[in-house]
């Protein structure tokens, strides 16, 4: 169970997340919506500790000041200041925005990275699990990751996740620039992976049509600040919500 | 929960638009750094008459500190690594030494004139490697250097290994002091202009994102070559200004010392920013040169201090004292 309490980020003095607390059960699905800027990439930096490497980074090039305040804990063990490394062994894995595979790598490879924590027949199983997840993967094996489309491109992301053997899957914005059909497959995926292996995974996007089918419980984000929470059904009976991220 | 907060001055904020400035508080602000920097260089040479040979350390210092200019000017607002400066310096070197002992024209037309054929020399010379981006360029930009030594060595031209003697010298040591500190100074400030002007945002588009710029229409390799003679132009005076200074042309003038100081004191003062490679230099060279008498053991010195200088403050001196100068800081409760 991963449970986030009174997060708050700045950077400099700007206000990306603003006490927010969000709470994932074993085996749920949860869901994010925000339109731009309202703190959803942030989130996600915060809870698998990119954020730290950031901070660091920009203090080493004089640039912004990022602050982060708030606790995280996984299984009631506290990880907030776990650096991403020791939170990806803890079984906190992110797949990040825009995916950023390695595009020099072929599928092969990139997956075999992805599995470097985890033992040689784990590694070999999940392999045979994501090639069964998404068959379209098995037809591009050899190729370089940077000459995938788009929608192959975000399986491998996914697939690469898996590879790690998360408890917890955080994944960024996973139908970004996907045409319906991809969409689709991507989210019968999500859905897959936990209905198979019991993974939590927590799905941020801007419109939630697509996602809102697969989610036991979701929240709603806005500058930052976390306006409103409630299971699927009742995200989906509030006017509000149905007339900014649902599009009706 | 308490975090410390960034906040501009208040006189930052007011001195920003031109139009707002009312108090000579305000103008001393503005112009103070700036002043600092221009009259400290000018009055250098006065206060180091005492010390004759750290007056001509000032020479070789403001040297290196146009070749760190050329590659900060590279490195950052153009996103070509070039290791090249030593080459830069070289060409200009010997170009100038040719035209002022071959062909007897005078120091104050040699060294305009090594300039300008140099970086158009340069130029030429870098095109068919302008494509090549990152640690291709600056492994391709280090090799002409030693390409040009082992020509001049080989084939025995330009005085070979002796070099050419018998340059002119400055008349005097004022003109000497100030042919340099005061190129400097206009380069500094020119370059400073420069890369905020739309050729320079442009430059600094192909940084960023080559791609989007050619999809914007501009031809992106003839950018890159006005970037190069810029560049090259600006270490090519270094070394015509530096065969006259030392009346002669060798081949230690494509010494790796030319491309390695520059690169260091850049990161020491602060990449991008242009004045830090003025000062990384002004720190570095002094430093180099107290620790002559050390022999050898002052590259030790020298790699312990750089090292824990990018380790500890890699942000650079004037990346820290720019923002000390125009924010501070408080704590606030979150």
């Amino acid at each position: 169970m991963l449970e986030a309490t009174e997060l708050m980020v700045f950077y400099e003095n700007m206000l990306a997340l603003n006490n927010v607390s969000i709470k994932c059960d074993d085996g749920q699905i949860i869901g994010i919506f925000g339109s731009n800027s309202a703190g959803k990439s942030t989130l996600m930096y915060v809870l698998s500790g990119i954020i730290l490497d950031i901070q660091r980074k920009e203090v080493m090039r004089g640039g912004e000041r990022i602050s982060v305040f708030g606790r995280i804990a996984l299984d009631g063990q506290e990880i907030t200041k776990f650096k991403p490394h020791l939170r990806a062994k803890a079984g906190i894995i992110l797949c990040p925005e825009r995916r950023r595979i390695f595009p020099e790598s072929s599928v092969l490879e990139n997956l075999k990275i992805g599995a470097y924590l985890s033992s040689k027949k784990d590694a070999k199983q999940n392999l045979e699990y994501v090639f069964h997840l998404f068959p379209r993967l098995t037809d591009c094996i050899k190729r370089q990751g940077g000459f995938l489309s788009g929608g192959e491109q975000q399986m491998l992301a996914i697939g690469r996740a898996l590879m790690a053997r998360p408890k917890v899957l955080l994944l960024d914005e996973p139908l970004l620039g996907l045409s319906p059909a991809y969409q689709k497959l991507v989210v019968d995926g999500v859905r897959e992976i936990r209905d198979a292996k019991g993974i939590s995974i927590i799905v941020t996007e801007q419109y939630a049509r697509p996602v809102i089918p697969i989610i036991d419980y979701g929240y709603i984000l806005e500058n930052g600040s976390n306006m409103l929470a409630g299971s699927r059904e009742e995200l989906m009976d509030n006017p509000d919500v149905k007339s900014a991220y649902f599009g009706v | 929960m308490r975090r410390k907060e960034r906040i501009d001055r208040g006189i930052k904020v007011r001195t920003e638009g031109i139009y707002a400035i009312s108090s000579m508080r305000e103008i001393l602000y503005l112009l103070g750094p700036r002043l600092l920097l221009i009259v400290g260089l000018i009055l250098l040479p006065f206060i180091l008459q005492l010390a004759p040979y750290w007056a001509r350390v000032v020479n070789i210092m403001c040297v290196y500190a146009l070749v760190a200019l050329s590659f900060d000017f590279l490195a950052n607002y153009v996103g070509l690594v070039c290791l090249g400066g030593g080459f830069f310096v070289g060409v200009g070197g010997y170009l100038s030494a040719i035209f002022n002992t071959y062909l007897g024209i005078p120091f104050y037309l040699s060294i305009p004139l090594a300039t300008v054929f140099g970086a158009f020399l340069c130029t030429l010379l870098f095109l068919p490697c302008l494509p090549l981006r990152g640690v291709y360029f600056a492994i391709v930009t280090l090799m002409y250097p030693l390409l040009l030594t082992r020509i001049i060595e080989a084939f025995d031209i330009l005085g070979g290994t002796n070099g050419i003697s018998g340059v002119d010298s400055f008349p005097n040591q004022y003109v000497e002091h100030y042919a340099i500190i005061v190129v400097l100074l206009l380069v500094l400030f020119g370059l400073r202009r420069f890369v905020n002007q739309d050729i320079g945002l442009v430059l600094r588009g192909v940084k960023d994102n080559d791609q989007s710029v050619r999809a914007s229409g501009i031809n992106v390799t003839h950018m890159k070559a006005l970037a190069v003679f810029i560049s090259a132009g600006i270490g090519c005076f270094g070394g015509a200004y530096l065969v006259h200074l030392y009346m002669w042309a060798g081949i230690s003038l494509f010494a790796l010392d030319f491309s390695i100081i520059p690169i260091a004191a850049v990161v020491i003062g602060g990449g991008g920013t242009l004045v830090g490679a003025v000062v990384g230099t002004f720190i570095l060279v002094p430093l180099s040169e107290a620790l002559r008498n050390l022999g050898t053991f002052r590259i030790v010195i020298y790699c312990v201090a750089l090292t824990a200088f990018i380790v500890l403050k890699s942000e650079g001196i004037m990346v820290y004292l720019q923002r000390k100068y125009h924010q501070f800081e408080r704590w606030v409760k979150v």
